[in-house]
């Protein structure tokens, strides 16, 4: 099958790397939205665009603290202002060089194409958003006094920024064939990073091959790389058992993992992850607004066991609103509540004179996050009936209708889940707790409002961890949400593959030059 | 009239006879279980636990659980059993609301003809053209939302694929049957439209229902697992649906867990063979062109004289 | 061909002329029910990341407020224009979508013919001929079987079978072949033989081997029983009975004038089975992960991507129609009664 590699399907020079010809193939669930960085918000297309770009700073594999990679490095000069110098001499695939009116120009377009599946909404803080069906790049938020000197300043202090310039929605592109007010067809894009794109069939594969012109630390493993799209999980199970592929990432059931464990030709990787689900009180409803029955949830709910029953113990109990692994994460649930007692919950009820047991209505929804999602629902139903102290009933809803309801208050207590956007503890606080967060339960506590602020513009880090732990306290004091499980980030890959347990981390991003094939 | 619906099921014989027998007994087994599910089912559909004792995850057929049990600590005999209620019940809400629907309009189109005809039958064509399990999907779809996964909306999902059917049937044995001659018959002696619809071109028409009936039974089946497969059926929590629990089932398959998988899809290809012989045994009856010649013995009259002309009378 | 009547121009004039409004009717349907049904593409991406107010906007910009029957004529005037626009979810021209995975599926449905008819075809005569016996009762039950058991399960059972002999059960290709293979016809088969790619031919048939046997048997089920029927009635026809009295013998009676019969409608029966072959292809390519229209169709209908599952449905539709005026016609010249 070797015959000639003349490739087909467009994208870039497509040819690749000289080198030995080694390749793997990688399946996944995921689906692609765009190449375009300006045009996508999810993780397939994510994974791509960190392959084909380079941003400004990257995560080190493992790490949380922003390291240089198209840039020497980045560095804030006060809460408003970031600086950043480029690697001198850096081209993109097809020659072109990039410099720093590339960067700006990545950025400008993105935040003015304002792609309704885009991720410009991350760029708040050098957006112009003064006219909300026209936004544009504030005016002087990028200044680009040489070519390799990108000056950022920020409409207001957001020390989280320079982890945004780590995301895909910052990567960097070419000013020359990237258009500034639409998108790039997929098969088109072009990038300055390891791997070139040299075919794309949407919805069915993606291959990669080694960018020869990459000048960066990230020098490939592998020559070529195969991605198959799979649309169900099942075909994805029997593949990676039976070795048609190489590695499978996301998303297999916990069923499948388990059984694959016990399969002698693979290896089943499990790093840390970020993935986060848990239950938020709508402090609407006579239920939810009462702080003691929150509380009374809170130190009745048994994490281990729904992690046991529902997901066979392949998810890790989270005891905080930050996942663990963020800087300034601490256990603030575990601290507060201990183990799941009925006889602490029941004082707490009984010290605010609340008539036992109180009707609660739990939402789930059914098929968005996983069909596990459902045996959650019932485990946790049933601890708070076997407490005695409730009568919990079960509703559910398919995604669109669940978030109407839940926005309706439908239920008292609803379950949702979430990735983070970049790795910083902020992008699991302001979205939740600020003005009711993103989801509008109608929590609203000042004081969480101005550490907020506090954290977002301090460049102090030890400061910040002080001031995150100070708001995980309150939010296992005033309990607008119950943290519920962590999940792993897993890849399944045979037996010769390499370099995958070391990509495997809280920021989901699948480092293809980092892996490789023995033999 | 019940003696026309029953005509069919009469006529059969011999091995004609035998698999309409045999779809009967494997339909009324499940419809057994479908009555009396609450009786018969060692357990509730969603009921994981016993006696204060949780039920073991994905365990094996043992003396406790005869089929096993699922990875959502469900009985798996007693899934099957409550499932078969689930699946009879909407099959008969849908199979019982296109016909409510189909049969009329069917009647009234072919009879009366003209411009609502035509427009009827292209609106139907349309439907009927239209792939089943899609439009399935479509409706299902729709309906989720505000009536939840429920029996509901699988059941009217159903409805609306199988109303062109009996439509199409209905209208063309009416068509044919409007120009005979009972019916210029009732015309001539001042019967109005109603009474003949009702009255003589029902009975008629009716005869072909049980079998499109049947057939149409069995398809609904598969299409409500087919919805379970996709994600759209009915939840396990409202109800047991041997679909959903298929669904779920099949990766354990690969890994040597095979008793989740099996007993609900053996039940659906028993209860869809089932409606399905009997459709085919209706048929072979139905169709006349089907029925076979039969040879029957015929005994020539013996020559015998004729005594009243003998004796010598003389007719007048 | 027909010399006096004139009426089968007139009928195929008829047939054809229908067929303009029943697909409007279908894809006013399509599109009732989609706007109708709860939640859009932009609710199921980022329902669960953003604030109310970010969401309406992105709706604002997809045009999804404005009132229904605005949304209805924009949709109307592009289906006219022949443009479907693109799919939300991806961006997509839905027209790229049906060109580069309309080949997938044909291919695939082509293939399940092949297996059922030669599987259906011969079992369906030999229990006709047989009757009453127990081939005959075999054969019958294997068709009502392999018609009653689930799509999903017969493919997940031979994946199961074949599996540990590393026949590849997923996907129409290996990926070296998707990639080497330049897309002319955009059917992958077609493609690969017309660049002289023996190795790459090869592997696209093994691959079709599982989902075209799957579908197969589902669908030679309903030939068994229908040609089975056919040679029961045809073997009652007075001919028969005429031929038998003339003295001919009987294997010369079965084999010349009744299985001859038998198999004219055989051509009416594969059109009638078009809309059972759509959708047994959804799930069989859902299960076998086989890059075809169906496979879209449920990735798009997991995004509620409404311009994506419209147009997709629209053209299943359309399809549908068109073959069975083909399949009408072709019977109307056969049958001179069926034109009315």
């Amino acid at each position: 099958m070797v015959a000639t590699l003349a490739a087909c399907g467009g994208g870039g020079s497509g040819g690749g790397a000289t080198g030995s010809g080694s390749s793997f193939i990688l399946g996944t669930t995921e689906t692609v939205t765009a190449m375009d960085p300006a045009g996508s918000y999810d993780f397939g297309s994510w994974n791509m665009q960190y392959n084909i770009f380079q941003q400004l700073v990257n995560i080190p594999p493992g790490g949380t603290t922003p390291q240089g990679d198209a840039a020497k490095s980045c560095t804030y000069q006060d809460p408003k202002t970031l600086t950043c110098h480029l690697q001198p001499g850096l081209t993109f695939s097809n020659g072109d060089k990039l410099t720093s009116s590339d960067v700006k120009f990545s950025f400008e377009r993105n935040i003015a194409i304002n792609d309704p599946n885009g991720s410009a909404v991350l760029l708040g803080s050098i957006t112009d958003a003064s006219d909300p069906n026209n936004p544009k790049l504030a005016s002087g938020a990028i200044e680009t006094p040489d070519p390799t000197t990108v000056v950022f300043h920020l409409n207001k202090p957001d020390t989280t920024f320079i982890k945004v310039l780590t995301t895909a929605t910052a990567s960097i592109v070419d000013e020359q064939v990237f258009p500034a007010d639409k998108l790039l067809p997929d098969n088109k894009v072009i990038g300055s990073g390891p791997y070139e794109l040299s075919q794309y069939k949407a919805g069915e594969q993606a291959v990669l091959s080694a960018n020869a012109k990459y000048q960066g630390a990230h020098k490939p493993k592998t020559d070529r790389i195969f991605v198959q799209y799979f649309n169900d999980p099942a075909p994805l199970k029997q593949a990676i058992a039976s070795g048609q592929v190489d590695i499978a990432w996301r998303t297999l059931s916990p069923t499948d993992l388990n059984s694959l464990e016990s399969n002698s030709d693979v290896n089943v990787i499990r790093g840390k992850g970020s993935e986060f689900r848990y239950w938020v009180f709508d402090l609407k409803t006579q239920v939810g607004k009462q702080l003691a029955i929150r509380q009374a949830v809170a130190q009745l709910i048994d994490r281990q066991a729904i992690a046991q029953k529902a997901y066979d113990g392949t998810v890790q109990p989270s005891y905080s609103i930050v996942p663990p692994g963020f800087a300034g994460q601490k256990d603030s649930f575990k601290t507060k509540y201990g183990s799941p007692s009925v006889s602490k919950a029941k004082a707490l009820l009984d010290k605010a004179h609340i008539q036992t047991p109180i009707t609660i209505k739990l939402g789930y929804t059914p098929t968005h996050y996983g069909p596990n999602t459902v045996d959650e629902a019932n485990e946790l139903a049933r601890e708070l009936n076997n407490s005695g102290l409730f009568k919990a009933s079960v509703g559910d809803a398919e995604w669109e209708q669940y978030q109407t309801l839940y926005k309706q208050g439908a239920y008292d207590l609803f379950i949702l889940g979430w990735y983070p956007d970049f790795l910083d503890a902020d992008n699991y606080l302001t979205p939740f707790l600020r003005d009711g967060g993103f989801y509008a339960n109608g929590y609203n506590n000042p004081q969480v409002n101005s550490l907020l602020d506090q954290e977002l513009g301090s460049t102090n880090p030890q400061d910040r961890e002080k001031t995150f732990g100070q708001i995980q306290d309150i939010v296992a004091q005033d309990v607008p949400l119950v943290p519920s499980w962590n999940g792993q980030n897993v890849a399944v890959a045979g037996k010769d593959m390499t370099g995958i347990a070391q990509t495997l981390d809280p920021t989901y991003i699948f480092r293809f030059w980092l892996i490789g094939k023995k033999g | 009239m019940l003696k026309t619906l029953l005509a069919p099921f009469r006529n059969t014989s011999g091995l004609a006879r035998w698999i309409l027998v045999a779809g009967l007994v494997i339909t009324a087994v499940f419809l057994v279980f479908a009555i009396f599910a609450p009786w018969i089912a060692p357990f509730g559909f969603n009921q994981v636990s016993a006696n204060g004792h949780a039920f073991p995850k994905m365990a094996p057929p043992s003396s406790e659980h005869w089929l096993g049990t699922n990875d959502q600590f469900y009985d798996i005999l007693s899934r099957v059993i409550w499932g078969a209620r689930t699946e009879v019940i909407v099959v008969a809400l849908s199979v019982a609301l296109a016909v409510i629907i189909g049969v009329p309009l069917g009647l009234i189109s072919g009879f009366v003809g003209g411009w609502t005809d035509r427009t009827l039958v292209l609106l139907m064509d349309a439907l009927y053209a239209f792939p089943s399990l899609l439009l399935a999907i479509v409706f299902a779809f729709l309906l989720q939302g505000p009536l939840g996964g429920g029996i509901l909306a699988a059941a009217l999902a159903l409805t609306a694929i199988y109303i062109p059917q009996y439509f199409r049937v209905v209208r063309s044995t009416t068509v044919s049957a409007r120009e005979a001659t009972y019916v210029e018959a009732a015309r001539a002696i001042g019967a109005r439209n109603g009474t003949i619809m009702g009255r003589y071109l029902f009975g008629n028409v009716i005869q072909s229902v049980p079998v499109i009936g049947t057939l149409n039974a069995a398809d609904a089946i598969s299409t409500l697992a087919a919805l379970g497969f996709l994600g759209l059926g009915i939840q396990p929590t409202q109800a047991a649906e041997w679909g959903y629990d298929l669904s779920r089932a099949l990766d354990d398959a690969a890994a040597g867990i095979w008793w989740t998988a099996l007993w609900p899809g053996l039940a659906i290809v028993l209860l869809v063979t089932g409606l399905t012989l009997v459709g085919e045994g209706l048929n072979e009856t139905v169709n006349p062109t089907l029925r076979k010649r039969r040879l029957r013995d015929f005994v020539m009259p013996t020559r015998e004289p004729s005594t009243t002309l003998a004796r010598g009378e003389v007719e007048v | 061909m027909s010399a006096g009547s004139g009426s089968l121009p007139r009928y195929i004039g008829q047939r054809v002329l229908l067929v303009i409004p029943m697909i409007l009717i279908l894809v006013t349907v399509v599109f009732l029910l989609l706007r109708v049904a709860p939640g859009d593409p932009v609710t199921a991406a980022v329902g669960g990341k953003l604030d109310p107010q970010a969401i309406a906007l992105r709706r604002h910009q997809l045009g999804l407020d404005q009132p229904l029957y605005v949304q209805y004529f924009e949709y109307l005037k592009n289906v006219v224009t022949f443009n479907f626009g693109h799919t939300i979810s991806d961006n997509r021209p839905i027209i790229d979508v049906i060109r580069d995975n309309g080949g997938a599926t044909l291919t695939l449905t082509l293939g399940a013919f092949i297996f059922a008819l030669a599987i259906g075809i011969p079992l369906g005569l030999i229990a006709g001929r047989m009757r009453d016996t127990a081939p005959d009762v075999v054969i019958r039950i294997f068709g009502v079987v392999t018609y009653a058991a689930p799509i999903f399960w017969t493919g997940l059972l031979l994946v199961i079978l074949v599996a540990p002999t590393g026949w590849p059960t997923y996907d129409i290709a290996s990926p070296e072949t998707k990639f080497l293979v330049h897309p002319i016809t955009h059917v992958l088969l077609l493609d690969c033989i017309l660049q002289g790619n023996i190795p790459a031919t090869l592997d696209v048939l093994q691959h079709h081997l599982l989902p075209c046997l799957t579908l197969g048997l589902l669908l030679c089920g309903v030939f068994i029983r229908l040609v089975r029927v056919n040679l029961l009635q045809s073997l009652q026809g007075d001919y028969v009975e005429a031929a038998r009295a003339r003295g001919i013998p009987e294997k010369f009676v079965i084999r010349r004038h009744a299985f001859r019969n038998a198999l004219v409608p055989v051509i009416t029966i594969i059109g009638l089975q078009v809309a059972l072959t759509m959708a047994g292809a959804v799930l069989t390519e859902k299960t076998f992960n086989w890059p075809g229209i169906g496979n879209q169709l449920v990735k798009y209908l997991d995004a509620r991507d409404y311009n994506a599952v419209q147009g997709l449905v629209t053209f299943f539709a359309v399809v549908v129609i068109i073959v069975s005026v083909l399949v009408d016609i072709v019977n109307a010249m056969i049958d001179p009664r069926v034109r009315y």
